[in-house]
């Protein structure tokens, strides 16, 4: 009773909520129920044979088989050489003072200034003449630049918000400054930086437009590989099986978010 | 004595710029080398089309562009769907926004927490679950049919409100999360002295909100224009073969007919179309910045 008085104190909210629901988690929920359904004939409102005959069948396919490595490998290889170039500079940039750091700052604020696909079309053009189409480095290259900002905005926060008062009194003790920096500079960015660094991983994992118009038809990411199924595969249950799993990474960054990541720093990543 | 103790910081502040100068070098280089060299390269080069085996300056490039009706039903597409998006998420988001920004219910959580979560869903993902729940025989479908027995849906699947849908699913989450920060920067007691002199709901929204959110409204138009026109993934998947959106109508360019040059001309377009939004976005973005410093 309490409870029914408290939703009607909010009938603005309840019906927002419920819009929202609808439109946001529908689509989930089908996913969830083909994956796990073995039949489902129209016009039945859930599966007709409940299963999981088909997963045994999703991951004894070849070309899932070989995605799946290819593209847990690729997005590593992105992630570390993004943290290794991107990281000294966000300290660069937050704990040196120099000429034009703002300017350099802000011109990582270019990748988000174009239109995505296009600018993947003009750096297409040139990997076709330097024979980068369809190689792993091709690959790589043009997913680094989706990382670029996150990788050195976010750290370069994090890096600004370190207390300094606490260096500097490690200092007067006598401490080194690669000890001040391993012991009491890095664990205050810590947090920052897992998640910049999950960010980008879950990120270039599902990244999908820069992996087709390089990647093919030699290299086929996981998300390339789902959007042939997509497109051309009679057994709906694959794609709603490869869908729930590749969900994982992201559910981890879901679960991750909740600690870690505040509305902030995900602004911050936007240029707000 | 004086002048050279002066100059001791100085010194020792420049050596350490060129530390910092070497460690910002290779993302930087690495920016202007996949971002600025290749899109200043195709601008230049579609504005030099090879004639007779000589490249030389001329606009037939564009010409082609622009007397080609396919190219340009697709770009008028474009616009017209990138409108359409936009309409939508302002007209969705502006009132969770303000819900969220006015509530503080479990219900505003969790409003807040559906709002949100779009953000961990990858494009690739939505397109499948999409094409289930709205798609022919899907979800959605079942459910009006089973329920009311109306038998007269047709699905926007493969049609421009697939596309949309698709897009407006995506943009929630930033919109939102831009909104609400703004909306956050207007004080309460603003608020609240309007509504002792008498002012209604609306007045209070048009003529206090609004003005102050200006940055926002801004941010969350440029980040979505930039993003719908830039978009691949779910118009290749849920929008129309024809017409199509300039992304699906690039990569066909580029990967099925095999045109690079056409293909560099279409993206150059975009370019240019959505130069004025990332002007606006860049520079407000820098203005922001250099306010919190």
């Amino acid at each position: 009773m309490t409870f029914l008085r408290r939703l009607a104190k909010d009938p603005f909210g309840i019906v927002i909520f419920i819009a929202l629901f609808l439109f946001i988690i529908g689509p989930m929920i089908s996913v969830v129920l083909w994956a796990f359904s073995i039949q489902w004939r129209y016009p039945s409102l859930l599966p007709t044979e409940w299963g999981l005959k088909f997963w045994a069948q999703t991951f004894k396919r070849a070309d899932i088989l070989q995605a799946l490595p290819l593209t847990l490998m690729i997005s590593f290889i992105v992630t570390i050489v993004s943290a290794i170039i991107c990281l000294p500079a966000a300290y660069a940039f937050a704990r040196i003072k120099f000429r034009g750091s703002q300017f350099f700052l802000l011109s990582f604020l270019a990748t988000n200034a174009f239109p995505r696909f296009g600018l993947y079309i003009t750096i297409a053009v040139i990997f076709l003449k330097l024979n980068l189409i369809s190689t792993i480095l091709g690959v790589v290259l043009i997913q680094l630049v989706n990382t670029l900002l996150f990788m050195i905005w976010i750290p370069t926060a994090a890096f600004k918000g370190v207390d300094k008062s606490l260096e500097e009194a490690a200092l007067d003790v006598g401490a080194s400054r690669f000890r001040v920096f391993w012991q009491i500079t890095l664990p205050q960015v810590i947090p920052a930086i897992s998640a910049a660094l999950l960010l980008t991983f879950v990120g270039t994992f599902y990244e999908t437009q820069g992996a087709i118009l390089i990647g093919l038809p030699g290299i086929r990411t996981m998300p390339v590989l789902m959007l042939s199924l997509i497109n051309n595969q009679l057994v709906v249950q694959y794609g709603a099986i490869l869908s729930l799993t590749l969900w994982i990474p992201s559910l981890i960054l879901l679960l991750f978010a909740r600690r870690v990541l505040s509305g902030k720093t995900l602004a911050a990543g936007f240029g707000v | 004595m004086e002048a050279s103790q002066l100059q001791r910081p100085k010194a020792k502040l420049s050596k350490q710029a060129w530390v910092a100068y070497a460690l910002i070098a290779a993302p930087f280089l690495l920016m202007v080398l996949l971002i600025v060299y290749p899109a200043s390269l195709s601008i230049v080069r579609t504005l030099r089309p090879e004639v007779e085996g000589v490249r030389r300056f001329g606009l037939e490039n564009y010409q082609a562009f622009f007397s080609d009706h396919t190219s340009v039903t697709n770009l008028i597409f474009t616009l017209w769907s990138t409108g359409a998006i936009i309409g939508l998420l302002f007209a969705i988001c502006l009132p969770i926004a303000l819900y969220l920004r006015f509530t503080d219910s479990w219900i505003a959580h969790w409003v807040q927490g559906l709002a949100l979560f779009p953000l961990f869903v990858p494009g690739i993902i939505l397109a499948y679950a999409l094409i289930r729940f709205i798609g022919p025989n899907g979800l959605l479908e079942t459910f009006i049919e089973v329920t009311t027995g109306w038998q007269g849906y047709r699905t926007p699947y493969l049609k421009p409100a697939g596309s949309i849908i698709g897009l407006v699913w995506e943009g929630i989450p930033i919109t939102v999360l831009i909104l609400t920060a703004g909306l956050a920067q207007v004080p309460d007691n603003l608020i609240e002295a309007a509504r002792d002199v008498g002012a209604g709901r609306l007045q209070i929204f048009f003529r206090i909100i609004l003005p102050l959110i200006g940055r926002s409204l801004l941010i969350a138009f440029a980040l979505n224009f930039l993003g719908v026109i830039g978009a691949f993934t779910l118009p290749y998947l849920l929008g129309p073969a024809a017409p199509q959106m300039m992304g699906p109508f690039m990569q066909r360019t580029f990967y099925n007919v095999l045109n690079p040059d056409a293909a560099e001309t279409q993206a150059v377009i975009t370019f240019l179309l959505s130069s004025i939004v990332g002007f606006l976005y860049v520079r407000s973005a820098v203005r922001q910045q250099k306010e919190e410093t």
